[in-house]
């Protein structure tokens, strides 16, 4: 029983990450129609940020958020390369987030390093029901649940987030409408790396990460994505803990090499169903 | 005449590669047997993207398919001529399997099932014991052709320039018959390609299981030539240089093929030496493979989406068009599908100038 519970928050605390990474993965996608392959990389770039900033001597409060804003940045750079060029196809821009994604190895390696990093989080752990469970793990879920909240009242209530959700329902008539269509895309593109620095930021503690630790994250977080049915953010936290927890009782219970694959297993099932039902629907799609 | 250059390429070619493996030296040659290599997989690569409009981050998993099969079979006791021929098949036909559910998807969904290929791929290996796990298959014997044991490099030169000039005799025929003009027509529209009578989910299907024999028989070569296979050998990074060679060169042209993996290899092999000179850091050589890898990719799909090889004949008609009057623009329409008209259609939607947020 306490094997689970332990599992459980374990998986709780890797699938809000998950459903962080998912949840940017869905708004690039929504508002600019181009699946972005250096996702992962905007968490990566904060963990590795937070840890240096500590380092510097900086305090929590300050480095972690300082942290995140830089990923934002570097989401917002990388949709311009992937979209700033006028004519670039969702292909095309597809392929140019992969250059993004393999540029970033190369600063990451020259800035960072080619170890492994971590940094300590909330230190200490609290006794829950007869288990020892880290504090870092018992914060991460209520950020999560915080950031979702705030994302839904950006999308309903701001006028930039109304502005994103016309470009992704219609873009030619929201650029009827005088909204800058490429420029909602780019704030779309610094809200997914903002979102993936989240996730960056709470993650590292539990787990050291190296630069190339972005390949599972973007793995992980397109399939909580994809459950999510890449539509609303809010629908990726559930896929995400669902996803998390999957994992975590699937390596807690046999082995944990086999986790990475279920979760791109259950992923392919889930595309190809979904495509075979488009297909009798509808042909002509994407 | 256009049959004739055609030919007279084809040899000059073979004339240029033959040469080139009789007359390096061995420090070269070894450079040259991976790059014989890395071409035999792009030019697979750049037949799926250009002509089928799909964008493959899993050949890696291909190349390491038939790697592993040519090695296994030569270590269990079977003649490794036996193994070589196996590697493509071996490959093609994993292709041709995962295939079936596999290319209904499309775009950005494809690209991640491929990516998942790989990744899935790559922990079966490090798990199985008969591939010895994450240790790697060791003592792959040499290839034996004919009673004649080849230990060489340069051996492996002739090999590996044989194997890519077969792949490309393959690919340049099948481009130029029937089936060519049916992946041209489904790259281009698969609705309208179908009701045109094109079998387009067969063609797609054998385009995929045919390249990802090509990167078969080139991890056949291989796993003979290295001796030894490891998981390590064949990470995420290999699948996604290919994608970068193939749009660096020009996708869906074999010629773009081979000149995007000579300059991309070549590149990347020449920093990597000034990168390991004394006074470098240790992480230098990655960096900057790394960087160059990201640079070429990012800007061939941005400013070259018709690669290398389209770059001298685009110049040439700038410079006609700006001379004479802007009529005769180039022939986009007639292209294989380069990036910038691949199977998705763009978003049309001009951004406007203003904003009120």
């Amino acid at each position: 029983m306490s094997a689970f519970l332990s599992y459980l928050i374990h998986g709780i605390a890797q699938g809000s990450g998950y459903a962080l990474v998912a949840s940017g993965i869905i708004i690039v996608y929504r508002v600019t129609r181009v699946v972005n392959l250096a996702q992962g990389m905007f968490a990566v770039v904060a963990g590795f940020g937070t840890a240096s900033l500590l380092e510097a001597g900086l305090p929590h409060a300050l480095a972690e958020p300082m942290a995140i804003v830089m990923a934002a940045a570097v989401g917002v750079c990388t949709g311009y390369v992937a979209i700033g060029r006028r004519g670039t196809n969702p292909q095309a821009s597809l392929i140019a987030t992969l250059g993004v994604g393999v540029f970033a190895y190369a600063v990451e390696v020259l800035t960072w390093g080619d170890q492994p990093r971590s940094f300590s989080g909330l230190a200490g752990s609290h006794e829950l029901f007869g288990v020892d469970i880290p504090r870092q793990y018992l914060l991460i879920a209520p950020i999560t649940l915080l950031v979702f909240a705030g994302l839904e009242l950006f999308f309903e209530r701001t006028y930039a987030g109304k502005c994103m959700t016309a470009c992704a329902s219609n873009p030619y008539a929201a650029a009827l409408q005088g909204i800058g269509v490429l420029r909602m895309g780019l704030y779309a593109f610094g809200l997914g790396g903002a979102l993936g620095g989240i996730a960056g930021v709470l993650l590292t503690p539990l787990q050291p990460i190296s630069y190339d630790s972005d390949v599972s994250l973007f793995v992980n977080g397109f399939a909580a994505a994809i459950l999510a049915g890449l539509k609303r953010p809010v629908l990726a936290l559930a896929g995400g803990l669902v996803l998390g927890v999957a994992e975590s009782m699937v390596a807690g219970y046999s082995k944990a090499s086999y986790q990475s694959s279920l979760a791109l297993l259950l992923t392919l099932a889930i595309l190809i169903a979904q495509a075979t039902r488009r297909e009798a629907l509808h042909v002509v799609e994407e | 005449m256009r049959q004739g250059s055609r030919s007279a390429a084809i040899a000059a070619f073979a004339v240029a590669g033959f040469a080139a493996a009789l007359l390096l030296d061995e420090s070269a040659l070894s450079v040259y047997v991976l790059l014989a290599l890395t071409a035999s997989v792009t030019v697979g690569v750049s037949l799926l993207m250009g002509h089928a409009g799909q964008v493959s981050l899993g050949h890696g998993a291909f190349y390491a398919c038939g790697a592993y099969a040519a090695g296994l079979l030569a270590t269990h006791g079977c003649p490794t001529w036996v193994g070589l021929l196996a590697a493509p098949l071996a490959a093609a036909a994993v292709a041709a399997l995962v295939g079936v559910p596999l290319l209904l998807l499309r775009g950005h969904h494809l690209a991640f099932a491929t990516l998942a290929l790989h990744l899935m791929f790559l922990s079966l290996i490090s798990e199985l014991t008969i591939t010895g796990g994450d240790v790697g298959l060791r003592g792959i014997p040499r290839l034996n052709v004919a009673g004649v044991e080849l230990t060489s490099t340069r051996s492996y030169a002739y090999v590996s320039f044989g194997a890519l000039f077969l792949i490309v005799v393959v690919a340049r025929n099948i481009l130029a018959s029937r089936p060519g003009r049916a992946l041209r027509a489904l790259s281009s529209s698969e609705v309208a390609a179908a009701s045109s009578g094109v079998a387009v989910g067969y063609y797609k299907l054998a385009v995929f299981a045919l390249s990802a024999g090509f990167a078969g028989l080139a991890g056949g070569v291989y796993a003979f030539y290295m001796g030894y296979l490891a998981p390590g050998s064949f990470p995420v990074m290999l699948s996604i240089e290919y994608i970068v060679m193939a749009a660096v060169g020009g996708l869906g042209k074999v010629s773009g093929a081979l000149a995007g993996s000579a300059v991309v290899f070549l590149l990347v092999h020449g920093l990597s030496r000034v990168a390991t000179l004394s006074g470098m850091p240790s992480t230098a050589p990655i960096i900057l493979s790394y960087a160059v890898y990201a640079v070429l990719l990012v800007s061939a799909v941005l400013f070259l989406p018709r690669g290398l090889v389209a770059w001298p004949a685009a110049l040439w008609a700038r410079a006609r068009s700006r001379s004479s009057s802007a009529a005769d623009a180039t022939d986009a329409a007639t292209q294989p599908a380069a990036l910038s008209s691949a199977a998705a259609p763009a978003e049309t939607v001009a951004p406007k100038h203003g904003s009120f947020s």
